[in-house]
């Protein structure tokens, strides 16, 4: 019994197999026409070459989850109807949140021996804990069980993102975009598609498959370097190539995702806007992994700041603002998973946005003194493009293989 | 039609780029022409691309070439290496080198069998390297280093159900590097079960190999390292006539100049660097009395090199290096270990036929066979062409093999031969 499984955006093979299958739906789409029982088997072939196979074990887990996150929510929505209490409220945030939790502690207390979950697990939990978000805020009013479903597996995005919001990815597929808008939509999808197989296949190989395994070997040659602390001019390099390596890579999936989107008639958001030309960190944050740090800032940042105006526990604004970036990052550092890279990572750009942040106040009130010019924007840009990568550095671990193995 | 004039504009360049793709890399074609410079290059290269490749291998074979298969020794390029040898003097052969750090016997059984059809009948060099006989045996990291897929699907395509395939399918799926596809993967397992494959994953392996041969025409021989620019230039240090006499004096003054700030008569360059100039030596004292290549599944991986050579009918001269003896008094390697582990490497060579054997090992005290540590250098390298030059020049008595599986066993691996 050959076992089939295919893992997504991986290979030639996988893409031809995808176009094909998407043919029905884009000439439906072309006449003005949802296939809507095609789409859902469609995608549930797909699901199935992803999660099947000797990957079974994670589509158990998938449905064991959906199951799980579609009772909770439509048991919050049927409560918030009639009322709405700020217990239960964050009782079904945590509830949504618990199989994640879970999910990243048990290799953690088991030694790693023990891995649950599936791919993508982390990207859904964002899609769920906003639906629980917005159905308390009450602006999703007509809960639509099997959108929501559709919505929780739409295949190109179910892996890594980009994170769509519930509301966007309705507005997309009720409305069918006329001829016209849709071969825009289509010429669109072909030049993401191809732009992602060029940083993910030849610019993310050349850092991430040719140079970074050589680089990585001569970094952990020398770490007796520097005192026993391994700083050599080979991890510079690492650093540098690990973060284009990082860039194409991601930026190269998440075209691939917002690609098929498109074809499907669904204009999932995009990921990165050119994140290396930010003149500053909080920049930088608009641009980089932009539907996960949009997600930050409206359920995590925003609420906290919000949260903590009202009960008035802190007075000073600047003193809010500073801590909800702590803890917006620290979470998004434990999000990334437990280790302690992870979470100095978070901790590094928290501590960044906030020296960050002081500077901007700092540079409007004495705006007449501090020159402002093109080689102040470049060394801007410059400056924040090594604190990048100097966080990426810590983010790649190579750190703990340098000090700690 | 506007609409349809738009679909074309925006589909016609993928059409076109998907049919140039297939063209190019789907249907069977020989690649560009390999010239005599580029197959120069590529023979001393020591390139991973070639020695995972297949065209490079297979042009040098058709050529006058001769594979010199070894590991870390290879790339000892003083001015007595074989390569410089054949490049200066008009002996009717080129070397082709195969193997490098880490290189074992299972990764050159499957680089050899993917060179089967031009080997057959020929005449090989190999180095065996008793470091190879540790314990664990093949470094599974190592061996990815040096395995490529399109090893494994020649391999697959022609396995057969017999002790060797069924023993070389597992070895292969305890490397990561072997499950690393899923086609190739649940291939292997069947192989390693003793069943067939089946039809349709006969016809994936091929199309895969297709693709994997047109990958490997096309960009094998880029991003070769430049030995050759070397090996013209320590050629010219050599004696204009190909003279035993006049060849020694040469080593002998090369190795003195080379060999000025140690007692171990290791290269200069190579004490500095890889010991650090004498610092790390503390550390080394006595560091080697425990080891034993005595016991080990490398037995059993050589012994697949070795029915391979067989099959092919191939002609080959074994090489037993000698090593350092400074080094070994000052690192407690056990001689008696050392001897009961070349003794048994030859009685599983004797007892099945192979009886080209340059046995060296003893020569470690001999001044200047060694450039480092290990690795054969200057007057060994002279020592090695003794027997290397006149197996590849004159005609050979045909070989009589007589394989054994034995040797592939258990029992063999853990033997002790005193």
């Amino acid at each position: 019994m050959p076992v089939i499984n295919l893992q997504p955006y991986s290979s030639p093979r996988y893409f031809l197999i995808l176009l094909l299958g998407l043919l029905p739906i884009m000439i439906g789409l072309y006449h003005g026409k949802r296939f809507r029982v095609y789409e859902t088997i469609f995608s549930l072939v797909f699901l199935v070459l992803t999660f099947g196979g000797d990957h079974w074990q994670q589509g158990v887990a998938l449905i064991i989850y959906i199951a799980y996150q579609f009772i909770l929510t439509l048991a919050y929505v049927h409560y918030r109807k009639t009322r709405n209490q700020t217990g239960v409220f964050v009782g079904a945030v945590l509830l949504a949140i618990l199989p994640l939790t879970v999910v990243k502690f048990t290799p953690f207390l088991a030694g790693g021996k023990i891995t649950l979950g599936f791919l993508g697990i982390s990207y859904l939990t964002f899609k769920t804990v906003q639906v629980v978000m917005e159905v308390r805020d009450g602006t999703i009013k007509d809960f639509d069980w099997k959108l929501y479903l559709h919505f929780l597996l739409f295949f190109p995005t179910i892996s890594s993102g980009p994170i769509d919001r519930y509301r966007r990815f309705k507005k997309d597929y009720e409305t069918i975009p006329d001829r016209s808008a849709y071969l825009e939509d289509l010429e669109k999808a072909v030049h993401y598609l191809f732009l992602g197989f060029f940083y993910k296949f030849i610019l993310g190989y050349l850092f991430g498959t040719l140079w970074l395994p050589s680089l990585q070997h001569w970094a952990l040659m020398q770490r007796h370097a520097f005192g026993g602390l391994g700083l050599s001019w080979a991890l510079l390099g690492y650093m540098y190539d690990y973060s284009m390596y990082l860039f194409f890579d991601f930026a190269g999936y998440s075209l691939f995702a917002i690609a098929i989107s498109y074809f499907m008639g669904i204009k999932t958001p995009p990921n990165f806007n050119k994140p290396f030309a930010a003149g500053n960190i909080k920049e930088f944050w608009n641009r980089w992994h932009m539907t996960l740090s949009f997600w930050f800032r409206d359920f995590i940042f925003m609420r906290f700041t919000f949260w903590f105006m009202k009960k008035r526990w802190i007075k000073n604004r600047i003193r809010i603002s500073q801590i909800a970036y702590l803890v917006n990052f620290l979470i998004m550092g434990f999000w990334h998973g437990l280790t302690w890279y992870y979470i100095v990572y978070g901790l590094f750009h928290a501590c960044a946005i906030i020296i960050n942040d002081i500077w901007l106040r700092y540079k409007k009130k004495h705006q007449a003194q501090i020159p402002s010019n093109k080689f102040t924007k470049g060394f801007s840009v410059f400056l924040t493009f090594n604190v990048v990568c100097f966080s990426f550095l810590i983010f790649s671990g190579i750190l703990d293989k340098l000090w700690f193995m | 039609m506007k609409a349809g004039k738009q679909l074309w504009r925006t589909f016609g360049p993928v059409l076109v780029a998907v049919i140039a793709a297939l063209a190019l890399f789907a249907t069977p074609w020989r690649g560009l022409k390999i010239n005599s410079q580029t197959l120069k290059e590529a023979t001393v290269s020591l390139s991973t691309n070639v020695y995972r490749g297949e065209k490079i291998k297979d042009v040098a074979l058709n050529d006058n070439y001769v594979p010199f298969i070894g590991s870390s020794e290879l790339s000892r390029m003083d001015a007595m290496h074989p390569s410089v040898l054949a490049a200066k003097y008009k002996r009717g052969y080129q070397t082709l080198l195969l193997g490098g750090p880490g290189s074992q016997s299972l990764n050159h059984y499957f680089t050899i069998q993917e060179m089967s059809a031009q080997l057959r009948n020929k005449k090989v060099v190999y180095v065996i390297s008793p470091q190879w006989f540790t314990p664990k045996g093949q470094r599974p990291d190592a061996f990815g280093y040096y395995y490529s897929a399109l090893q494994a699907t020649d391999w697959l395509l022609q396995a057969k159900n017999t002790k060797a395939d069924r023993y070389a399918a597992q070895r292969l799926l305890a490397m990561p590097s072997g499950t690393s596809s899923l086609l190739i993967e649940n291939a292997t397992k069947k192989i390693a079960a003793g069943r067939r494959l089946s039809a349709v994953e006969k016809l994936m392996l091929t199309q895969k190999q297709v693709i994997l041969k047109n990958e490997d025409a096309l960009f094998s021989t880029l991003d070769l390292d430049n030995n050759w620019e070397h090996i013209k230039q320590e050629t010219k240090k050599l004696p204009a006539t190909d003279n035993e006499r006049l060849l020694n004096q040469v080593a002998v003054k090369q190795a003195q100049q080379e060999t000025t700030n140690n007692e171990f008569n290791i290269k200069d360059s190579f004490f500095k660097k890889e010991l650090r100039g004498g610092r790390r030596l503390p550390r080394l004292k006595d560091s080697q009395v425990r080891f034993d290549y005595r016991r080990s599944p490398e037995y059993a991986d050589f012994q697949l090199v070795l029915q391979q050579l067989a099959a092919l009918n191939c002609q080959v001269e074994f090489v037993l290096p000698p090593i350092n003896q400074r080094w070994v008094d000052y690192t407690g390697l056990n001689m008696t270990m050392w001897r009961q582990t070349t003794k048994k490497i030859k009685q599983q060579l004797l007892n099945q036929g192979f009886t080209n054997i340059d046995d060296l090992s003893e020569d470690g005290n001999q001044a200047y066979y060694m450039e480092d540590t290990i690795h054969i250098g200057w007057r060994g390298w002279l020592r090695m062409d003794q027997s290397v030059r006149p197996f590849l020049t004159e005609t050979q008595a045909q070989p009589d093999y007589q394989i054994s599986d034995y040797y592939l066993s258990p029992a063999w691996q853990q033997k002790i031969v005193k």
